[in-house]
C-alpha cells in the first residue's frame, strides 16, 4: 500500500497546482474588466443573449380566471433549482400585460428543490399565506398558477410541492390543501 | 450492531403486515359505520366555513366571510329543524376558531347523514362572481404513493418507536380517505344543490366542481362546499351582507338539501 501512496500524492499535488492555474487564469484582470464593459459588438450581444432563457408564465384572465400564458426571459443558469427560482419570482412580479396576478406581490421565493422522482418543493415566504385574500377560487388560482407554470417550464418537474417558510402548511389559506404534491391542471389553461 | 438490526427489521416488516390489515379493517368499519344516511341517520352537520383568527375572503367594503357564512347558516339550520325531521349541528354557532379536523370529526361523530360547508368566494379578479358547488377530488395516485411511503417507511423498521409511529400514519392514511367513499354522493348533492342555487340567487351559475378542500377529506358520509357569490366583488359583497339574500342562499341550500334526502329515502 505505502508503495502507492507517493505517487498517489505526486500526481494528485500536480492536479491541484494545474486546477489552481485554471482558476487564477479565469479571473484575471483582463476578463473582469471585459465583463464590466456594457457589449457594444454584435458578437457579445449574441453572447449575453446565450446566457438567457425564454420562460412561460400563467396569469389568470379577468373574465374567467382561465389561464393565459406570458414569455419572459430568465438567466439561463443550468441549475433547475435556480431557474425555477427565478420562474417564481418573475410570477411574482405579476404579469406586464396588466393581467390580475395569482400571487400577493408580498410573496418571496425561498428555494425550489427537485427530487429525483420529479417533485419540486417550492418554499415561499410566510406573506404567500399572510397577504392572500383567501378565498377558494383566489387559493385555487395560486396553487395552480405555481403548479402549472413549473411544470409547463421543466420536463423534469412532475408535481410540486409548495412549502411557507420551510414548511408544509395545512392549506394555503383555509381552503385548498397543501399537504400534499400537486400535478399539473392544464385544463385551467385557456383555449382561445 | 446488526444483530440488534435484524429483529428490528423482521418486526417492521410485521408491523408493515399488521398495518396494511389494520387498514383495510378500519376502512371496512369505515364504510360499515357510515352507510348513506339510512333511516335512523338524523343529523345534518352545518359548517359555517372560517372564524375566529381565520376571517376568510374580504370585501372591499369590509364585510368578512366568516361573518356572511354564519349568517346563512344559522338561517339554514332554522330552516332545517322547522321542515325537516333531521337534527343539525353546527361546527360553530358563533364567531370562533375551529380546526378543519374537528369539524369533520362532528361529522362522524354525529354519523351526520350529510355534511354542508358554506363559504363565500373570494378572488384575485376583481369582477369574478357567481356560486358554485364543490365536491372532493381524489388524487388517486397520490394516495398510492401514500400508501407506498408508508409501507417503506415499516418496512425500514427504525426500532420500536415506529410502533407509534404507524398508528398515527394509520390514521392520518384513513382520516385523508374518508370521504372518497362517498365522492359519488357527493358529486350528486353538490349537483342538486347548484341548481336550487342557479334557481334564487340569480347569481352566474359556474357549476360544480371538484377541488382538494381540506375540510371535506376527513368527513365520511356525503359532503360538499358551497361558494355562495364573491365577497371579493363589491356588488356581490351588498348582496351578501344583504338579510334577503342570505335568507335565499339558505332557502336554496335547504332545497337542495331536502330533495336529496328525498332520494336517498327512495332508493
Ligand atoms: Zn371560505
Amino acid at each position: 500500500m505505502a508503495k502507492f501512496r507517493t505517487p498517489l500524492v505526486i500526481l494528485l499535488a500536480v492536479l491541484l497546482v494545474g486546477l489552481v492555474y485554471l482558476f487564477i487564469a479565469s479571473i484575471s484582470p483582463e476578463r473582469i474588466a471585459n465583463r464590466a464593459e456594457t457589449p457594444e459588438t454584435p458578437a457579445d450581444v449574441a453572447l449575453l443573449a446565450e446566457e438567457t432563457r425564454t420562460v412561460t408564465l400563467f396569469f389568470p384572465r379577468e373574465d374567467d380566471g382561465l389561464f393565459v400564458p406570458e414569455t419572459r426571459s430568465i438567466p439561463a443558469s443550468g441549475s433547475i433549482a435556480q431557474e425555477a427560482e427565478a420562474v417564481l419570482n418573475e410570477l411574482i412580479k405579476g404579469s406586464s400585460k396588466g393581467l390580475p396576478s395569482a400571487l400577493p406581490p408580498e410573496a418571496k421565493v425561498g428555494q425550489v428543490f427537485v427530487t429525483k422522482d420529479g417533485t419540486a418543493y417550492a418554499d415561499f415566504s410566510k406573506d404567500l399565506v399572510v397577504a392572500h385574500p383567501s378565498g377558494s377560487d383566489a387559493e385555487t388560482s395560486t396553487v395552480f398558477a405555481i403548479v402549472d407554470t413549473l411544470a409547463f417550464n421543466f420536463k423534469s418537474i412532475k408535481k410540486v410541492f409548495i412549502l411557507v417558510d420551510g414548511e408544509e402548511k395545512e392549506t394555503l389559506n383555509g381552503h385548498v390543501t397543501l399537504d400534499r404534491a400537486f400535478t399539473p391542471d392544464f385544463s385551467l389553461v385557456a383555449k382561445d | 450492531m446488526r444483530i440488534i438490526d435484524r429483529p428490528n427489521k423482521k418486526g417492521g416488516t410485521r408491523t408493515a403486515k399488521a398495518g396494511i390489515v389494520l387498514v383495510a379493517a378500519a376502512l371496512g368499519a369505515l364504510l360499515f359505520l357510515c352507510p348513506a344516511a339510512s333511516a335512523q341517520q338524523r343529523t345534518i352537520v352545518l359548517d359555517p366555513g372560517h372564524g375566529g383568527l381565520d376571517v376568510g375572503a374580504k370585501g372591499k367594503f369590509g364585510a368578512v366571510e366568516k361573518d356572511v357564512v354564519l349568517a346563512i347558516s344559522l338561517k339554514l339550520k332554522a330552516l332545517i329543524e322547522s321542515n325537516l325531521d333531521y337534527r343539525v349541528v353546527l361546527t360553530r354557532d358563533k364567531d370562533m376558531d375551529v380546526s378543519l379536523e374537528n369539524r369533520a370529526a362532528l361529522a362522524n361523530n354525529n354519523d351526520a347523514a350529510v355534511f354542508v360547508s358554506l363559504h363565500a368566494n373570494g378572488s384575485f379578479r376583481k369582477k369574478a362572481h357567481g356560486s358554485e358547488t364543490f365536491f372532493l377530488s381524489l388524487n388517486s395516485t397520490d394516495e398510492e404513493s401514500r400508501k407506498l411511503a408508508y409501507q417503506e417507511n415499516t418496512a425500514a423498521g427504525v426500532g420500536d418507536r415506529i410502533v407509534e409511529d404507524d398508528k398515527n400514519l394509520i390514521q392520518m392514511i384513513l382520516w385523508d380517505m374518508a370521504q372518497s367513499a362517498y365522492v359519488r354522493q357527493s358529486s350528486r348533492l353538490a349537483e342538486i344543490i347548484q341548481r336550487e342555487l342557479n334557481v334564487l340567487l340569480a347569481t352566474e351559475n359556474r357549476g360544480i366542481k371538484q377541488a382538494d378542500f381540506k375540510v371535506l377529506r376527513g368527513v365520511a358520509c356525503p359532503a360538499v362546499l358551497v361558494e355562495a357569490a364573491f365577497i371579493s366583488n363589491p356588488e356581490e359583497e351588498q348582496r351578501l351582507i344583504d338579510d334577503a339574500f342570505q335568507a335565499r342562499v339558505a332557502d336554496a341550500v335547504f332545497r337542495g338539501l331536502s330533495a336529496y334526502l328525498r332520494l336517498l329515502r327512495r332508493d
